[in-house]
């Protein structure tokens, strides 16, 4: 009874004083408080924006529509945003079928070589976009590697890799994979005891697929299926290497292409664009959590894990191995092997011997030029470090959500969701406005305040403010808003396996709720942070878009560089990059694989 | 001296026009070195009830006292949050920290409280050897067997002194033969530490081995209470009766009941019963081990065919009629097939 002593003092027991229900969460409030911040005044910002006549800076500006009546008179708008939808609808059309079957065969067949597919079929999901278009243009563009190879035997210009069709096309084959994620997931979840009722009540396999596993994983198909519709509507950098030379236009390239449009930084066009943007996202993101919703509903029904014996192909299985071989063939090999060559030779086109153009001088030109450098060594820190700060991040947030169904639960987890409906391009240019922005609005502010303490903040805080937008650090705000509800779904399904009566035991025996955390919740997720942390890492690699506005001395990305020096013509330079680019993710990919590291959920 | 006082809890999932009552005004207490069990089918609010006395769920009003604290009030807006409650609470998944040792989990209580490293050892160590675990502190729980791991739990809840300590199916895990072990362990060791123990339960026979006092609990509300042998043997309402035990319910019977007997009739055979509860259900019923049968004419029995006898180890349950309208017995030997006198004493025979 030592303890009890210990426990109670004399007053508590006599009259014990009445406590308010809920008592202030501080350290929950904080968090609250920052990430509704980090999510919503960027967005705030553009919207205001949006509906000003001149960009904020300006001293002449008025509240109105004209951004808005400007793109409603603009061809191009129309043209982009037409595109951007036929875009978005083909590769859905493409990569549904195609994903929904290639999980049936990775999952549920005797297909050889299954083994060795599974991780290749990640890789068009890890490589930047960016790098794969520009992996077309040299495999596939007018004097790429294989047209040069195709024209010796069937003659001149075998294809048009410009063209609006062959980049629906090539976009719909590179989102296969993101459908086939999901769909063998829900595969795999699905019980084998459901296929094999419906085996012993009299079904053919071929029945079993049509009549049970394809309907079981519908809600899943279809939640993959508005994923990629909405990842097509926000391809950035695909069409913005592949649609140039023709000049195809969508949404975000449009956006990009409005900077030089007027001559001056026309910030409230491009606001009215990321508006409408957003206006159009947003829905499909909220779509998405319904779906995700509805479809874990079957998830309830999973039967026993009893091994199951693949489906034989037969000779059939042939067949589906030559296509998936095509398919990775067109979708990894090509790209990526034009990418490396084009990496190591000078020049190259029609008549040109390998042997005689091979050279490492474009990776000199790297290691000759600081800010290159600067960039590769950026991305390293913002991968390795910047990843393991954003997984911190996401784990507090969930945290704060974590066994909670109260309004701020809830707020956070829709909050999360929004900043996914942004694209990365859009979300680097408001985190521009909000470094340029705040600063300039708390100076003023402060300004007005005739005190001491307010021109001392004036003199330090808003410089080193100011000073923030060309540090690392605004770019890793942006990365990790831009890939918060990613990480957040991540850590909440490590969070999902704590069992609840894990942490009420801890709480029973007496901890406190930053005990519990501290001693029982965190220890339990490490692995899942971890794991985390890796994919964080291969997505801040693979990130572009992003780093476009917030590119300036001292926050280079390869990502960012890429995109500037390909608007810049140094097509050497971005060879070279996008291969050290595509070595850092290997590297990421191999540690993962290594260690068995779920890539996906 | 109570140790435990729950008064009048109404607590609820769920708010507004969605809400759903669980429990609908529950009192109860629990005195020093009592053994009490929470009883009822699943979705009475026993399991809710245990959690709200642990704090871990939130009642909208009434009030909890342990000891002589107040931990909630509804009225006062006083809600002690469940680390500040000092009670031991024994899981239905025994709940140990995956990553810790036996010993570390047990530990983990002492260390919150502060208790020194050497004082640690000694307590974890006694408690350790107390429930026969004394060899097993450095193995992770994931290598002991279920019955092991819960004697880790109890260790757990124990190894602190709480006044209170609170058993949520603490056998349901258990494969049937091991239960019957550690239901007796568990007795023994209740006994012989004087605990005040709040289990919870839905096997009846668990809660009469167990328990000093049973609560029947259906559906948010207190049923029934009282020691187990009076819970057997003089039910108050017909809910508590076909809870307890094993019976036939006479379906089709037309009951009357005048004063202290009940007139039953039955297909055209009248049967005298005695009158129990407040005579609103209706229904007439047997425990199955009352009815004796007999192969000669009996007073106030029922005659039946024999349908089938189940062979049970130490006796045979026999069926005479058909399941849902017949009559189940208990038998000795083996029957013969043929009709049968069913007997029903007319005091064992209740009429609710």
């Amino acid at each position: 009874m030592a303890s009890l002593a210990l426990q109670r003092t004399p007053a508590d027991t006599a009259a014990p004083v009445p406590r308010a229900r809920n008592p202030l969460d501080w350290p929950r409030g904080l968090v609250v408080l920052l990430t509704c911040a980090a999510i919503f005044v960027p967005l705030a910002l553009i919207f205001y924006q949006s509906f000003l006549s001149a960009p904020f800076f300006m001293p002449v500006k008025t509240l109105g529509l004209d951004a808005y009546r400007f793109l409603v008179d603009d061809p191009d708008f129309w043209v982009a945003f037409r595109n951007g939808l036929l875009l978005a609808a083909g590769l859905a059309l493409i990569a549904v079928p195609l994903g929904g079957m290639l999980a049936f065969l990775m999952t549920r067949t005797d297909l050889p070589g299954r083994s060795w597919i599974a991780p290749l079929l990640l890789v068009p999901i890890f490589v930047s976009p960016m790098v794969m278009g520009f992996g077309y243009v040299v495999a596939m563009g007018p004097v790429g590697f294989y047209t040069t190879w195709a024209a010796q035997l069937l003659g001149p210009s075998p294809w048009n890799i410009y063209s609006f069709t062959s980049i629906v096309v090539i976009a719909g084959l590179t989102h296969v994979p993101h459908v086939y994620l999901y769909a063998s997931a829900a595969l795999k979840s699905l019980g084998s005891d459901v296929e094999e009722a419906a085996r012993v009540s009299g079904a053919s396999p071929l029945r079993v697929m049509f009549n049970v596993s394809l309907p079981m994983i519908m809600p899943a198909l279809a939640y993959a299926g508005v994923l990629v519709f909405f990842l097509g509507f926000e391809v950035f950098g695909l069409v913005l290497v592949l649609g140039d030379p023709e000049g195809h236009l969508v949404l975000t390239t449009y956006l990009y292409k409005l900077t030089n449009k007027l001559g001056t930084p026309s910030y409230h066009l491009m606001a009215a664009v990321a508006v409408c943007l957003v206006m159009v996202t947003l829905p499909l993101v909220m779509l998405q959590r319904h779906l995700l919703k509805s479809s874990n509903k079957y998830v309830s029904i999973k039967g026993k894990g009893a091994r199951q014996k693949p489906l034989a192909l037969g000779r059939w299985k042939w067949l589906a191995l030559a296509l998936i071989g095509a398919w990775l063939m067109f979708a990894i090999v090509v790209p990526l092997s034009g990418i490396v060559l084009r990496s190591f030779v000078l020049y190259w086109g029609e008549g040109v011997r390998l042997a005689d153009v091979l050279t490492l001088q474009h990776f000199r030109d790297i290691a000759e030029q600081p800010a290159l450098m600067r960039g590769i060594l950026n991305t390293v820190l913002i991968g390795v470090v910047g990843g393991a700060l954003a997984v911190l991040c996401y784990a507090g947030i969930a945290l704060a959500m974590h066994r909670k169904s109260d309004g701020i639960a809830r707020l956070l987890d829709y909050s999360v969701l929004v900043p996914r409906a942004v694209p990365g391009l859009l979300a680097g240019l408001a985190f521009l406005w909000v470094f340029l922005f705040v600063p300039a609005w708390l100076e003023g502010a402060l300004k007005g305040v005739d005190a001491a303490w307010s021109m001392w903040l004036v003199e330090h805080l808003i410089p080193a403010l100011r000073s923030l937008r060309s540090t690392i650090f605004a770019l890793w705000l942006a990365y990790s808003v831009v890939w918060m509800a990613y990480g957040m779904r991540m850590i909440s399904t490590a969070l999902l396996q704590v069992g609840p009566e894990l942490e009420e035991a801890a709480r029973a025996v007496g901890a406190r709720r930053a005990q519990v955390t501290r001693d029982v919740t965190l220890p339990l997720i490490r692995y899942g942070l971890l794991g985390g942390w890796l994919m964080i890492f291969l997505i801040f690699e693979r990130e572009y878009s992003t780093g476009v506005y917030l590119l300036s001395p001292g926050t280079e990305v390869i990502g960012a560089l890429l995109v500037s020096l390909w608007a810049g013509g140094s097509t050497d330079l971005v060879a070279a990059l996008s291969f050290i680019n595509i070595v850092l993710v290997a590297i990421g990919l191999g540690v993962a694989l290594r260690f068995g590291i779920k890539l996906h959920d | 001296m109570n140790v435990l006082t729950v008064n009048d809890l109404h607590l609820e999932y769920g708010q507004g026009a969605q809400a759903n009552p669980i429990l609908k005004g529950v009192s109860m207490h629990l005195e020093r070195g009592e053994v009490v069990a929470l009883l009822g089918p699943s979705g009475s609010g026993k399991t809710t009830l245990l959690r709200a006395v642990a704090g871990l769920e939130s009642p909208r009003a009434g009030s909890i006292d342990i000891g002589a604290q107040r931990v909630f009030d509804g009225a006062g807006g006083l809600e002690l949050p469940a680390e500040q409650r000092n009670l031991g609470l024994v899981f239905q998944s025994y709940a140990l920290w995956p990553h810790k040792t036996v010993f570390d989990n047990v530990a983990y209580p002492l260390k919150l409280r502060k208790a020194a490293a050497a004082e640690i050892q000694r307590r974890v160590g006694d408690v350790l050897s107390q429930l026969g675990l004394g060899h097993l502190g450095k193995r992770f729980p994931h290598q002991l067997s279920g019955g092991q791991q819960q004697r880790v739990a109890i260790a757990r809840a124990l190894v602190y002194n709480p006044p209170v300590i609170l058993l949520d199916e603490p056998l349901s895990n258990l494969d049937a033969k091991l239960r019957e072990e550690a239901r007796a362990f568990l007795r023994e060791l209740i006994v012989e530490l004087g605990l005040s123990a709040l289990m919870v339960t839905h096997d009846q026979a668990e809660a009469m081995a167990i328990s000093d006092r049973i609560l029947l609990l259906n559906n948010g509300k207190i049923e029934q209470q009282g020691s187990p042998q009076s819970m057997y043997q003089t039910p108050d309402t017909l809910f508590t009766a076909e809870f307890m035990g094993s019976n036939n319910r006479l379906a089709g019977a037309s009951v009357e009941r005048r004063g202290d007997v009940a007139d039953i009739a039955l297909n055209g055979i009248r049967l005298r019963g005695t009158p129990r509860g407040d005579g609103s259900a209706g229904t007439a019923l047997i425990r199955v081990e009352d009815v004796q049968i007999s192969a000669t004419e009996r007073p106030n029995a029922l005659v039946l065919p024999l349908t089938t006898c189940m062979y049970l180890g130490d006796r045979f349950e026999c069926l005479f009629g058909h399941v849902g309208e017949g009559v189940r017995a208990y038998s000795r030997t083996r029957l013969d097939p043929g009709s049968y006198w069913l007997e029903m004493p007319s005091e064992k025979l209740w009429v609710f």
